[in-house]
């Protein structure tokens, strides 16, 4: 668990790096609040938090009297999410530091694409 | 719906000159753990043994289960509270203690009970006066866990237990909170290992509060501001400061308060470094002597 | 959703009291040898003694008379003393266990109230008996008086009674003494210690200067043993109470 961010957002983010990996695929049930809560030793409120947060973004949805289940179409939704997420969360510092080194554009898609070869 | 279970205002105990719970307002939630944190001698056992009826407070009002705890056998039956200087009667032998708790506690379960003795090796028969300060603990955590207490204090609870031993109470004390929700107070000065499983945290230092809100909100509400000194100071100007360490022209201040994503995008635009606090470097700021107390206070409040 | 409970949540139908009292009893008696056990060992001890003493000046060709001297030795109190030392020691230690618990100041003095009398109607029991038997077997057969001594063996009910009433009043004397210590401290004891010198002193310096040492003595005859064994008996339920007014805001430590 990372220290600086609340758990139950964590928690919801687990679940859906999950379904975005497949592992939980969609029509599928997910983990109960309480085996979320023992497996991540984390209190049962907070596992609850970071599943109604999955209910309220509507990437999985309540069958009464079994469980959570992940909606149909889940999986895109998280991808568009994530996509549009991703200029901010990982361009932007990027440009940041490579402006700080003296590293103009062309040398830092020349860079991505280094690694990605390497990777 | 959640029911306040314990209510307190103005809860004060001296010991001659010495105030050890100072006009400390608290409630507390049905069926939530809590977690009661502090340095040694903040006063954290001592309001435990004022809302479990052990002591009587000099002034301030109390009500557990919607009365005063001393001396109503309908609350005290509602309450498990085994201290972290517990004393056993003469000769006592951990089997002892297991025979005589479910006399005392209606929803008490042996077999629960039973199982923990097994998982944490307890010797039942050796005398409690022979035991280590860990096997001592653990009894306490075993009455604590198969009490099912409506209201289950723990008052140091791992003092002594192995890092397995350690991680088996945390393990217990989930499942069987899942399955039995109650009110669960933790005290402990070492807290990274357990801040995860609080749902609340109530900090006291030197007899008062100085925080008392969601573990969630608390968690990510500090950060560590780190870099050249100017750039710095300029980022944390109107901020609340509740850390400040230097080294020459370099500074490290932690803040209290939330950074939006603005605020990193600026932190990263002056070169400045951003690092988490975690909730037991929180304390160790809070309850640290290098900022006056009770600015500490102040702007936990705020 | 906070919803502040109007009325108190706490349960109002009494668990039953017999129960909640005799549960403090029980923990006194969990580890029945402080009690039950140890008291046995020191009696029987004593009695070894006594006869093996008796066998010795026996075989030194002592008179009767000469065994009759053990007629004053308090080897029959022994336990008592046991009791009051190591019982009453224990007693702190259960409050403080009693207490984390979640039984009241209020049940943990009815019920050890009780354990005490329990145990002072056992031990007056018993040896009100033994000094019958011994007095049957003519000192068990070899003249000795280890139970038939001091205010001993004028009948059955009145050395239970005797027994019963000194037993009760040093259990609840240990008792409250402890109980001053556990809430007071040194300090308190030092008090209570000054205070019943002062009180003693008093009550000797009243009677010798108003000469009423005859009277005393007079009135001690006119009650007899009895009579005597009351005043203790009356004396314990005084103690007894004193010790609920201290009990009742003691803390444990």
């Amino acid at each position: 668990m990372d220290e600086s961010r609340p758990i139950f957002i964590q928690i919801a983010e687990q679940v859906e790096n999950d379904i975005i990996d497949g592992v939980l695929k969609e029509d599928e049930q997910i983990p109960s609040t309480n085996e979320l809560a023992v497996f991540y030793r984390i209190n049962p409120a907070t596992a609850l938090k970071g599943v109604n947060r999955l209910v309220d973004d509507g990437i999985v949805a309540k069958r009464r009297g079994i469980g959570m289940f992940v909606t149909l179409g889940a999986r895109a939704r998280l991808i568009d999410r994530r996509r549009a997420d991703f200029a901010t969360e990982y361009i932007r510092p990027l440009i940041v530091e490579a402006e700080k080194l003296g590293i103009d554009i062309d040398e830092l898609a020349g860079l991505l694409r280094a690694e990605r070869i390497e990777s | 719906m959640t029911r306040t279970v314990v209510r307190g205002s103005g809860l004060t105990k001296r010991y001659g000159s010495f105030t050890a719970v100072d006009a400390v307002d608290l409630t507390l939630q049905e069926n939530r753990i809590y977690g009661l944190l502090g340095r040694n001698g903040a006063g954290k056992t001592t309001i435990m043994q004022l809302l479990t009826g052990q002591l009587f407070p000099n002034a301030g009002e109390l009500e557990v289960f919607g009365r005063e705890p001393a001396e109503h056998a309908d609350v005290l039956r509602r309450i498990c509270f085994i201290g972290e200087a517990q004393r056993y009667p003469e000769n006592f032998t951990p089997t002892h203690v297991f025979k005589a708790a479910p006399w005392f506690f209606e929803h008490w379960d042996a077999g629960l009970a039973e199982r923990l003795v097994a998982d944490f090796r307890l010797p039942v028969k050796r005398r409690i006066k022979k035991l280590s300060r860990g096997q001592l603990s653990a009894v306490g955590v075993i009455v604590g866990l198969a009490s099912r207490a409506p209201i289950t204090f723990f008052d140091e609870p791992y003092l002594g237990l192995d890092a397995v031993a350690r991680h088996i109470f945390y393990d217990r004390l989930l499942e069987d909170y899942a399955e039995h929700p109650r009110t669960v107070v933790l005290s402990t000065h070492l807290i990274d290992e357990i801040a995860n499983l609080l749902e609340h945290i109530i900090l006291i230092d030197q007899g008062r509060i100085l925080l008392d809100r969601d573990a969630d909100e608390v968690r990510g509400s500090a950060t560590t501001v780190a870099g050249a000194r100017a750039a710095v100071e300029s980022f944390v100007a109107d901020r609340p400061v509740i850390g400040r360490e230097g080294l020459g022209g370099l500074a490290s201040v932690t803040i209290d308060g939330r950074l939006g994503r603005a605020d990193r995008i600026r932190a990263a635009e002056l070169g400045l470094e951003l690092a988490p606090v975690s909730l037991q470097q929180l304390i160790v700021h809070m309850t640290g002597t290098e900022l006056d107390a009770d600015t500490t206070e102040e702007e936990a409040a705020a | 959703m906070t919803a502040v409970a109007a009325a108190p949540i706490a349960r109002t139908e009494a668990r039953s009291r017999v129960d909640e009292i005799w549960r403090i009893v029980r923990l006194h008696a969990i580890n029945p040898s402080i009690f039950f056990g140890v008291p046995w060992l020191i009696l029987g001890g004593a009695w070894a003694v006594s006869m093996v003493i008796a066998v010795i000046v026996g075989s030194a060709n002592a008179s009767p008379e000469d065994l009759e001297g053990m007629r004053y030795s308090w080897a029959v109190l022994s336990p008592q003393w046991y009791l009051v030392v190591v019982g009453v020691q224990a007693i702190g230690l259960t409050f403080s266990f009693a207490l984390g618990f979640g039984a009241t100041r209020r049940d943990f003095w009815l019920g050890t109230s009780l354990m005490f009398v329990l145990v002072s109607v056992e031990m007056a029991a018993a040896i009100a008996t033994l000094v019958q038997v011994e007095i049957a077997t003519n000192g068990w057969g070899i003249g000795v008086h280890m139970f038939d001594a001091l205010w001993y063996g004028q009948n059955w009910l009145v050395d239970f009674y005797t027994t019963f009433a000194l037993q009760l009043l040093v259990l609840f004397i240990g008792a409250s003494i402890t109980t001053v210590y556990m809430r007071w401290r040194m300090p308190g004891m030092m008090i209570l210690l000054f205070g019943g010198i002062v009180l003693v002193l008093a009550a000797v310096a009243a009677l010798t200067f108003t000469q009423s040492w005859p009277a005393v003595f007079d009135w001690f005859a006119a009650i007899g043993l009895v009579g005597v064994f009351t005043v203790l008996l009356v004396k314990a339920f005084v103690w007894a109470v004193a010790w609920y007014f201290v009990i009742r805001r003691a803390t444990p430590r």
